[in-house]
């Protein structure tokens, strides 16, 4: 076509107002209101993509969410966003876009041969030729497919958002999906109840069909305006439903407007996660293709997506324009365009007759009845196209600049079908209606088959009094039903649409314009066996694209179902999953990046570890200090560990779970939940315990204190304190509710810090009053209440560092306090902070065990522990730790080791073999540090009958680093196995 | 085009309050069968245990119950030298139908105010917070943020109790999320402060 | 996704819940041998049909329910406290 198409001004745009924008580098103009396919077809632009497979020329096919041609890159300052609609995106001042898939350029694509090579592309091409050899699919043929395929490219991912989102919760009685007559009518009648309405349409201006016909213009004004006036209906134009998910759950998002994008920092969309008692449908229905050779040369088109453009945009799609359609509905475009002063070239209707015929011919518009196109002409656009009868018969041709069909409209139905209701076949549309369960909604209007505007009111309203009466609500206003009646328009008699899915002619005809699927494609997946709808679909990538196949789904199906020789209602449509539409990632991301990624826990002296220097490591969601240095390397850890093995220092523990368990059944429930016995501890005591799962296999250890007769206080490890809570909370609800016990965490309640060295009683002494703490008064694993630097607190004697140890808990208010109390008194004796690497190294040293050992495969014979298991009562694990698997001599047991070489070096995750065997792995190294106690580097190993082999010398093997050490096993009691220090 | 949700431009909000408590907080437990024990107790010495999902409150403490048989009972702040327990001066009384434990620390506490906080809330609550049916009197735990959270409508707005340790993640986002409507600088209150109607 | 009545806090997301297991294994008693406990911890029908099943809701009142939920459809058809729900079953079977 040439010269500019903008004929008169469309209700949607303003011409006053005109919008610079580029396309592939070609500046032009539009309007404010314009989409980016409005302003590209005003400005006589056809073609605007290459297709996925073939690399054809494609042109504009829609105007709106359902385009399966016209993806483009936007280029922002942010970078290139790909696969963006031009039919749904808003034009804007300087908005540069180019389209895709082409190379070098649309009109010159070089890998258009793949059109001519289409016989040897065939549907699962890929699976069958690039088979063999194997190394070749990862060097050769991903990259050579992935330049050739494919729509957009991502330059990169954009490091940091570059706009703002947010995912927001809804709650309503009724969500309404579509504002179109049905919709709009529905929630009126809601309105009228006083129930909780959304009514949410994926068009910035609510109306749906009724934006298209002026007849309709009153009620629509009359009804938006009552709905603008009554709270409990909230509208969301804009607002895609994608997701139906059960349960009342729906996805939607959002495109916020100008003004509110600017309010939220340059946010373009927002998540919306509705939850509604019931859900009415009225998102109307998908006008379909036909598929005939050619039906993808830019310049087809759905015949309703050129009404749009006249009427919103004052496009015309063409100055002679060809109609091929099989239903009365579309004649409403014939009628628009003639009446624009477009004179037609002609219809093609496969009818043989009908009432919207017999009112074109009345108009002066050559219909041609009972007849098919064949054939269209012209490569880049359409020129023109060669039409015969249905039966056959000599082929004519037809001068056109475009060619717009319709094969009749199918309702919307993947949300209904998402949410697992039944499609069924109805013959009067062609198409599949929802069949959806009462307790979940109602479909109404055009997404329940109903032809014309009058019709979905009445259905909309309908509908919505069936959920309203569901709910328990009466229409409160009075006659609102009987005025708003008189003002519908009425709709046109009609003639029932005819189906025609194919007209089979040499040539490629489509059924899925977006992944270049023909029919003869489908035909071929039925060949081969892929007969079933869903395997006809992955086979082809029929409607796997991003507009999942709304305007040729059901003519593929159509293919399929006449290939098997089946009815359609039988083979059926391929079940839709959510997202029916695109959703940007930065969407469902919503607010959850950055920074809020994921929660951060911070210790009570996060600040003090802060200022401190101390480097933060994030263990799980807490953020400990690792070392209190800036800079890397051992040399500061093992400063900080030496001086715990020489003097003292203190660490931040407060990250261990505490549970606070009463009652006059806590010793017998802990005796229950845990391995070890504590009904036999006395008051102000405390014992290290391990607790198994039912299994048989370690769940967790830590120590537990009797602080009173009924009064217990259980430490869990960091890492499983959430999940030893839930443990313990499951089983006093469901296995052992019988006892008389309250369980309450009050690991954020208290800080705790371990001060750990030769001189720790020293320090203590200083800052805790009125306690004797020599070592007769106050023996290892004694517990007291005390105030620590005038704060009421608990001291442990307990140590994991193998040092003479204290553990000080105080309410993690006066943390700080406490604290630095102890760093004063500790001066004299040298104190400093250790942190999460020295303490590591200091246990590894010592032999104790964290989650790299308990990593839920050991058992408690494998790390030593079997003589903590009770041998009277019950408790979890019991019967399945006496499996003989779980005892069996081969397993891995814990082991301690050391290079032979003082100068060699460990490595986690090492795998320990036998060197003179060569054989398989033995086990693996867990933990290692390099020693401060001890010369060199230690480590603890799971090893196969690793207490048998303390003593002899293995191979620590790690391949990938090229590294192989020997190494001496070792108990892993490597230093103090007396247990002196801690006594002392 | 929006919809009726966010009428007006930055400017034009009325804002969005947060401000911090500080207050002590002791966990009471009623063992098993014996809540109405403990309860009758508690009224006898003119502490009113709500039940399940409400909150009670007079003009120095709040308490509310989201477990059932457990409640909050939110007091003015310990001194920095007490022990919890000790602070609950009936609790002798009741030791046998139940237990007290201080978790005065384990608490941040904020009080989000302003004719929008339901809104800025939506941003991360899932569950309905329409004043009908949500009004002041009502406590709900709930997940916000990714963190549990004590959500309790009091007659000063709503007050949101959070884990101390995830407490600034859970400040920054409520921050992140009332920034497009308005935020105002925060200030510190008292327990006595929430309970006075917001007007005032 | 789920939403689950509790019979505590009401409707409530399935992000607030945690999955505890078949409502309908039985731990045996400490006695019961290595078989009844295999029996417990490994043996699952998986069938297609209505389920009894532990949910704790830690997001919320930390009560754990007894939930009758349908495998296929994954509707929900009864929802009570473990309380409850022990109390009714047959002394043999808690």
């Amino acid at each position: 076509m040439r010269g500019p198409a903008r004929i008169v001004g469309g209700w949607g745009v303003d011409a006053t107002r005109s919008v610079q924008f580029s396309f592939d580098g070609r500046r032009m103009q539009g309007f404010s209101g314009d989409t980016l396919a409005s302003a590209l077809l005003a400005n006589g632009v056809r073609l605007v993509g290459r297709s996925f497979k073939y690399h054809r020329p494609r042109g504009i096919v829609t105007a709106g969410p359902d385009e399966p041609c016209a993806l483009v890159d936007v280029i922002g300052a942010h970078g290139r966003e790909p696969n963006q609609l031009a039919t749904t995106l808003a034009l804007f001042q300087g908005l540069a876009t180019e389209s895709q898939n082409r190379r070098p350029s649309l009109r010159v694509d070089v890998l258009a041969i793949n059109n001519l090579m289409a016989r040897f592309l065939p549907a699962g091409f890929y699976y069958k030729t690039f088979m063999a050899p194997g190394w070749a699919w990862e060097r050769v043929y991903e990259p050579l497919i992935r330049r050739a395929a494919g729509l957009g490219r991502l330059d990169a991912i954009v490091p940091a958002h570059a706009t703002p989102a947010e995912s927001v919760h809804d709650h309503a009685d009724v969500l309404v999906v579509g504002a179109g007559a049905a919709g709009l009518a529905a929630a009126q009648v809601l309105g009228a109840t006083g129930l909780r309405v959304l009514l949410a349409d994926q068009d910035t201006v609510l109306g749906g069909g009724t934006l298209l016909d002026a007849r309709w213009t009153r009620w629509r004004e009359s009804v938006c305006a009552q709905l603008a006036r009554t709270a409990a209906v909230r509208r969301l134009p804009g607002t895609t439903v994608s997701g139906a998910y059960g349960h009342g759950v729906y996805a939607a998002i959002q495109t916020l407007d100008p003004a509110e994008s600017a309010a939220f920092g340059g946010m373009r969309e927002r998540l919306r996660v509705i939850r509604a008692r019931r859900v009415l449908f009225a998102n109307g229905a998908h006008e379909r293709l036909i598929a005939f050779p050619g039906n993808d040369r830019p310049g087809v088109m759905l015949a309703g997506a050129a009404l749009a453009y006249l009427r919103r945009y004052g496009v015309a799609v063409g100055r002679r324009p060809a109609f091929f359609l099989n239903n009365d509905e579309a004649y409403e475009s014939v009628y628009a365009l003639t009446a624009a002063g477009i004179c037609c070239a002609g219809v093609i209707d496969s009818r043989p007759r009908s009432l919207a015929a017999d009112r074109a011919r009345d108009m002066g518009i050559e219909v041609h009845a009972g007849a098919v196109v064949e054939k269209v002409y012209g490569r880049h656009e359409v020129r023109g196209l060669g039409w015969a009868a249905r039966a056959g018969g000599q082929r004519h041709k037809l001068e056109a600049d475009c060619l717009l069909m319709s094969g009749g409209y199918s309702p919307a139905t993947a949300l209904a079908s998402q949410l697992g209701a039944a499609l069924r076949w109805e013959e009067s549309i062609a198409g599949f209606v929802p069949e959806l369960s009462p307790d979940l909604g109602q479909a109404a209007g055009a997404a329940r088959g109903h032809c014309g505007l009058a019709a979905a009111a009445h259905d909309g309203r309908a509908a919505a009094r069936v959920i309203a009466a569901q709910l328990d609500c009466a229409v409160r206003v009075a006659g609102a039903d009987a005025d708003a009646e008189a003002e519908l328009p009425p709709d046109p008699e009609a003639t029932p649409i005819s189906a025609l899915w194919e007209v089979r002619c040499r040539g490629k005809a489509f059924v899925d314009l977006q992944n270049d699927v023909t029919a003869e494609d489908v035909r071929l997946a039925s060949r081969e066996g892929y007969e079933h709808v869903e395997h006809m679909k992955r086979y082809t990538t029929h409607g796997m694209g991003t507009d999942q196949g709304r305007s040729g789904g059901l003519v593929g199906s159509a293919v399929l179902a006449e290939a098997r020789g089946m009815p359609l209602a039988t083979v059926g449509l391929s079940r839709p999953r959510p997202y029916s539409q695109p959703v940007p990632l930065a969407a469902l991301a919503g607010g959850e990046t950055g920074q809020h990624f994921k929660p951060k826990r911070r210790l009570p002296l996060h600040d003090w570890h802060e200022s401190a220097g101390a480097t933060f490591v994030p263990v799980g969601l807490w953020l400990r200090p690792l070392v209190y240095a800036r800079q890397g390397g051992w040399e500061p850890v093992l400063a900080e560990a030496g001086n715990v093995r020489r003097a003292v220092g203190i660490t931040d523990v407060s990250t261990l779970g505490k549970i606070d368990v009463q009652g006059p059944d806590a010793a017998r429930f802990l005796d229950f939940i845990y391995a070890n016995t504590f009904s036999t501890l006395p008051v102000g005591r405390a014992r290290y315990g391990i607790m198994l799962r039912e299994d048989g296999m370690l769940l967790d250890d830590g120590t537990t204190s009797r602080l009173g007769p009924q009064h217990f206080l259980v430490t869990t490890t960091t890492a499983n304190s959430a999940a030893v809570l839930e443990h313990m909370e499951f089983h006093l609800q469901a296995t052992c509710p019988q006892f008389d016990v309250v369980l309450t965490d009050v690991s954020e309640h208290w800080a705790q810090f371990a001060v750990a060295g030769p001189r720790a009683r020293e320090v203590v002494a200083a800052v805790v009053s009125a306690a004797d703490l020599c070592a007769d008064a106050f023996p290892f694993m004694a517990v007291a209440e005390a105030r620590i630097g005038g704060i009421a607190g608990r001291v442990f004697r307990i140590s994991f560092s193998g040092e003479l140890a204290y553990e000080l808990a105080v309410p993690a208010r006066a943390a700080r306090a406490a604290w630095v109390a102890l760093l004063e008194a500790g001066k004299p004796c040298g104190i400093r902070p250790y942190g999460l690497d020295a303490l590591n190294t200091l246990r590894i040293e010592k032999g104790h065990v964290t989650g790299a050992e308990l990593n839920g495969n050991t058992s408690a014979g494998d790390l030593g522990f079997q003589r903590l298991l009770k041998r009277n009562g019950d408790f979890i694990g019991r019967t399945l730790a006496g499996r003989p698997g779980l005892a069996a001599p081969d397993r891995l047991q814990l082991v301690g080791l050391r290079p032979v070489d003082p100068a060699g070096r460990l490595r986690n995750g090492t795998q320990l073999i036998d060197a003179s065997e060569r054989g398989a792995s033995l086990g693996y190294v867990t933990s290692s540090t390099p020693a401060v106690a001890l010369d060199g580097w230690v480590g603890l190993a799971l090893l196969a009958r690793g207490r048998q082999r303390i003593g002899t010398r293995l191979l620590a093997t790690s391949p990938i680093h090229d590294e192989h050490t020997e190494v001496e096993i070792l108990s892993p009691h490597m230093l103090d196995p007396e247990n002196q220090r801690v006594r002392s | 085009m929006s919809g009726p949700e966010y009428p007006g431009s930055p400017a034009e909000l009325p804002g969005v309050r947060v401000d911090e408590c500080t207050m002590g907080v002791v966990e009471i437990i009623a063992r098993p069968g014996r809540a109405g024990e403990l309860v009758e107790i508690a009224r006898g010495r003119g502490i009113e245990l709500p039940t399940f999902g409400r909150i009670a409150y007079s003009s120095d403490r709040l308490a509310l119950c989201v477990r059932p048989d457990r409640w909050l009972l939110l007091l003015a702040p310990p001194a920095p030298a007490a022990s919890g327990p000790d602070r609950v001066d009936w609790w002798e009384s009741a030791a046998q139908a139940g237990a007290a434990v201080d978790q005065s620390s384990a608490w941040a506490t904020l009080l989000l105010a302003g004719p929008r906080s339901r809104e800025v809330l939506a941003r991360g609550c899932r569950l309905d917070l329409d004043p009908l049916l949500f009004p002041v009197g009502l406590a709900a735990a709930t997940i916000m943020a990714q963190v549990p959270v004590i959500l309790a409508a009091v007659p000063s707005g709503l007050l949101l109790l959070t884990s101390a340790s995830t407490a600034r993640h859970f400040r920054e986002w409520l921050a992140a999320a009332a920034k497009p409507f308005g935020l105002m600088p925060q200030s510190i209150i008292s327990v006595a402060d929430l309970c006075r109607s917001e007007s005032g | 996704m789920l939403r689950i009545p509790c019979p505590w806090c009401g409707l409530r997301d399935e992000i607030e819940f945690r999955y505890r297991g078949d409502a309908t294994a039985i731990r045996p008693a400490g006695d019961g041998g290595v078989d009844a406990f295999f029996s417990y911890v490994y043996e699952r029908d998986n069938r297609r049909d209505w389920h009894l099943e532990w949910w704790l809701h830690t997001g919320g009142c930390r009560r754990l329910l007894e939930i009758e939920r349908h495998t296929l459809t994954h509707e929900i058809r009864s929802v009570r406290d473990s309380a409850e729900a022990l109390s009714a079953r047959p002394a043999a079977a808690r």
